[in-house]
């Protein structure tokens, strides 16, 4: 027999690899495609063919982070059930209805209208086009929500009950709008939009900072910038309230995250000491070595001067979450939050100063760089976020209601390790793919040179199927998915 | 499982309507997948860097559409069996984790190739071992589902074998099988799809008579070893029905005979539509083989079904996602249906 630990650890490894290598993808498509959206709503209002260009640009990049999302996303699919067979069985009637939401009513209506999407232009109205722009937006979306509500239920299972070792549902609206839903969802959404703001503004940055089109750039940098100077701090805003409903609904997940090991002072006063680093120890209950402020830690969750914040004393060892991975992760989270918020700030003072131009900005290269590595920052957060919120669980698999242990399969440790070891190596493959063509794309620029598709506005949609496309062009300008 | 049966119990008629939807969605990801598989397994033997990369084009619009189905396919099965789902797919843990590596290899792969040109050749082979990996371990999946698996007694059944369990010989034959019937139907997609005076063409007419008869041999293989190994197909076929099974046998003949007459008379189209109407009886054939079985002797559909299943979920599905879907295949078949004739200009 092998070691259940061992097995169970496998298997948990083997799943935060495919989902790490997966979440990369997603949200950008999700801020991306509203991106998209937004200019092309530019370009037919404005009739500017600068932002018909911009369009087309940062399509071409969607597109090939759109593939890599889907190339990566059969994975998660089918992995729920392989590596997580008993929980799939026993959370399936909720769960796995949820997961099938997700894959008829949003990503078959999403893979629809990105067809149109990529292979309408000049073939269908501009209005019907931007109507399928707007589809891809909402339906990606759609499916993140269907997402965060499988997962906050995870979280926060409401709604249900336990039969015969199987989570039936007594009200699907208890279990979809669960708690952890309703502040985690919009912080996954905004997170979404904010690393697709933050990947069009370092991309544009770095187009000022090459002097390439860099009037046209400007557009894209002052937009997206300027929209994170609200979206930025709303994220942390958000942020905030979903610390909140896991304080108030997983007490020892948020101990974990802050390191808060004991709910009382030696002296009996509440323990209201927020450790900005720690070193903890999980085998003697405590941190080895810790630098805390006191009253900080009620104020973060109960926005109160001195209140009791339960430590990871009022739980049993075997119902504690690891607390290193958390705690780090969080903070490294947070600290990449802050950083976004105060580049979005600098580039309101510079625009307020009036040197928010090509020639004012390529004055200040440290700006333009800070702004085109910062594009790295909201993969980290997100990235960081999530393992905080999966391990932060532990050792639940779905809250106080089954153990992770108990939900795993029975696998073959030869097995986990050969998965393991597999997508390695293809999950890579496509990252690298896909980064290494965005640095081609963006290399390249956008086409200044291609005829602006005109279309009269009142082609029926009909002629879509009589219009016959010229082959060559169709396969050659195909876009990468 | 009966005190699962009396939980799914009012369920049946919806729990039947389902598994034949996925039965449907799995068909249709077989034919319009499975052609661009088998063009893959026929460029593995096409050493023409053009050609190959011309293949390659051939599928470009249309390759994740069509993949799309397999995607729908998992998701209903979560959603509406999930019993069979966290049971079944740990099972076949192995095929279903090649199948995604082939999955993932043969996705970059075609889209990389357009974007490079010194690793152009690493990417042929990996579109073309990328196809043949995924539709053999796909075959292999299918063959060791039809064997069933062992389960666990307690509460919730669920699988308690071995990783290796889904090999057999049987299962192995199914892949080849499943390999030798891509081929074909690759063969019969390529035909279909290049203009009659390219070479792509020539080579995929002899590659179509040679693979029709090796895949015949290994169908009729498949068919008689099930017959002589499963006694639940045994039982089906020479039951109450079996003049059903008979009648649908007539069919297949026919149907085989009526796509050979098109594929010498280079009515391309018919040749496919033909073979596409085949794989739908066979496969027709085999689920009605099935009933009521999920996984033959294992379980149930409805024991593997989902006693939350709603009819919510189900209209919403078949008003108004499907349609859409399907109208897009259509419309996508539609846009590429030209042939293509020169063939330098996909080079790369």
């Amino acid at each position: 027999m092998t070691d259940p630990t061992l097995m169970a650890d496998l298997a948990r490894l083997d799943f935060a690899w495919i989902t790490t290598m997966h979440i990369i993808y997603p949200p950008l498509t999700i801020g991306l495609a509203a991106f998209l959206f937004f200019s092309e709503v530019r370009w037919l209002r404005t009739n500017n063919d600068e932002w018909y260009r911009l369009t087309r640009f940062f399509e071409k990049l969607f597109v090939i982070n759109f593939g890599a999302g889907v190339a990566t996303g059969i994975t998660m699919e089918m992995s729920f059930g392989i590596l997580f067979g008993p929980f799939s069985q026993a959370a399936g009637p909720f769960f796995g209805n949820i997961l099938g939401y997700e894959t008829i009513t949003a990503f078959m209506y999403e893979a629809g209208f990105i067809g149109l999407m990529m292979f309408g232009w000049g073939k269908i109205s501009k209005r019907m086009h931007l109507f399928a722009t707007f589809n891809v937006a909402f339906s990606s979306l759609l499916s993140a929500m269907w997402i965060l509500v499988a997962n906050s239920w995870m979280q926060t299972p409401t709604g249900i009950h336990l039969e015969n070792g199987l989570f039936l549902v007594d009200s699907w609206k208890d279990a979809i709008l669960n708690p952890n839903f309703l502040t985690g969802f919009p912080h996954m959404a905004i997170a979404s939009f904010e690393i697709g703001l933050f990947f069009v503004a370092g991309v544009s940055a770095w187009m000022v900072y090459k002097n390439r089109n860099g009037k046209m750039f400007m557009r894209t940098l002052t937009t997206s910038l300027m929209a994170l100077v609200i979206v930025a701090p709303l994220q942390i805003y958000v942020g905030d309230e979903l610390g909140r409903t896991v304080a108030e609904h997983d007490p020892a997940a948020l101990a974990a995250m802050e390191g808060h090991w004991h709910t009382d002072n030696a002296d009996g006063t509440p323990n209201t000491s927020w450790n900005v680093i720690a070193w903890p120890n999980e085998a003697k209950g405590t941190n080895d070595f810790q630098i805390g402020i006191p009253h900080v830690l009620s104020l973060l969750e109960d926005h109160q001067w001195e209140s009791t914040v339960q430590g990871l004393d009022q739980f049993k060892p075997k119902d504690r979450p690891p607390v290193l991975l958390p705690f780090y992760a969080f903070r490294i989270m947070v600290a990449a939050g802050g950083i976004l918020m105060l580049i979005a700030f600098w580039a309101l003072y510079l625009k307020y100063r009036g040197q928010f131009t090509v020639n004012g900005l390529q004055q200040r290269p440290w700006f333009l760089r800070l702004v085109i590595f910062s594009a790295i920052l909201p993969y980290i957060a997100i990235w960081t976020g999530w393992w905080t919120r999966e391990v932060a669980r532990q050792p639940w698999i779905v809250h106080e209601l089954m153990r992770t242990s108990e939900g795993v399969s029975q696998m073959n440790v030869t097995a986990e390790v050969v998965w393991f070891v597999g997508f390695v190596v293809f999950d890579l493959l496509v990252w690298v793919g896909a980064w290494y063509f965005f640095a081609k794309v963006v290399r390249h620029g956008p086409d200044m040179n291609a005829e602006v598709v005109h279309q009269s506005e009142n082609i029926p949609v009909g002629s879509l199927m009589t219009d016959k496309l010229d082959q060559h062009e169709t396969i050659l300008i195909r876009p990468t998915t | 499982m009966e005190h699962i049966m009396t939980i799914t119990h009012p369920y049946q008629w919806l729990t039947i309507i389902w598994w034949l939807l996925i039965g449907f969605f799995l068909v249709l990801y077989i034919i319009l997948d499975g052609s661009d598989l088998g063009a893959g397994i026929f460029s593995l033997f096409d050493t023409d860097k053009e050609e190959r990369g011309a293949i390659m084009a051939s599928m470009a619009g249309t390759w994740d559409a069509n993949e799309t189905w397999l995607v729908v396919a998992g998701g209903s099965i979560f959603g509406t069996f999930p019993l069979a789902y966290g049971s079944l797919f740990h099972y076949l843990m192995m095929p279903l984790m090649v199948t995604l590596w082939g999955i993932i290899l043969r996705a970059v792969s075609l889209e990389f190739r357009h974007h490079s040109k010194r690793s152009t050749h690493f990417w042929d082979w990996g579109f073309g071992i990328g196809s043949l990996v995924t539709a053999f371990s796909a075959g292999v999946g299918l063959g060791a589902t039809m064997q069933g698996f062992s389960l666990s007694s307690g509460p919730v059944p669920t699988f308690n074998g071995g990783a290796m369990d889904f090999l057999t010989p049987f299962s192995f034959w199914t892949g080849i099988t499943a390999v030798v019937a891509a081929s074909l139907a690759g063969g019969v997609y390529l035909r279909a799809r290049f203009d009659r005076g390219t070479s792509i063409y020539r080579k995929a007419m002899v590659w179509t008579d040679r693979m029709f008869y090796v895949s015949l041999i290994a169908i009729m293989g498949t068919v008689v070893w099930t017959f002589f190994k499963f006694p639940w197909a045994m039982s089906q076929w020479i039951g109450p029905y079996w003049w059903a099974f008979i009648l649908t046998g007539a069919v297949v003949v026919f149907s085989v005979w009526a796509m050979r007459r098109a594929s010498h008379q280079q009515r391309d189209i018919a040749a496919m539509m033909w073979l596409g109407l085949i794989v739908v009886l066979n496969f027709g054939a085999m689920m009605a083989t099935l009933y009521p079985w999920f996984v033959p002797g294992t379980m149930t559909i409805f024991d593997a079904a989902n006693p939350s299943n709603s009819l919510t979920a189900f209209a919403l599905a078949m008003t108004g996602f499907v349609p859409v879907m399907l109208a897009y295949n259509v419309y996508q078949a539609w846009v590429f249906r030209a042939r293509i004739q020169e063939l330098a200009s996909y080079g790369r």
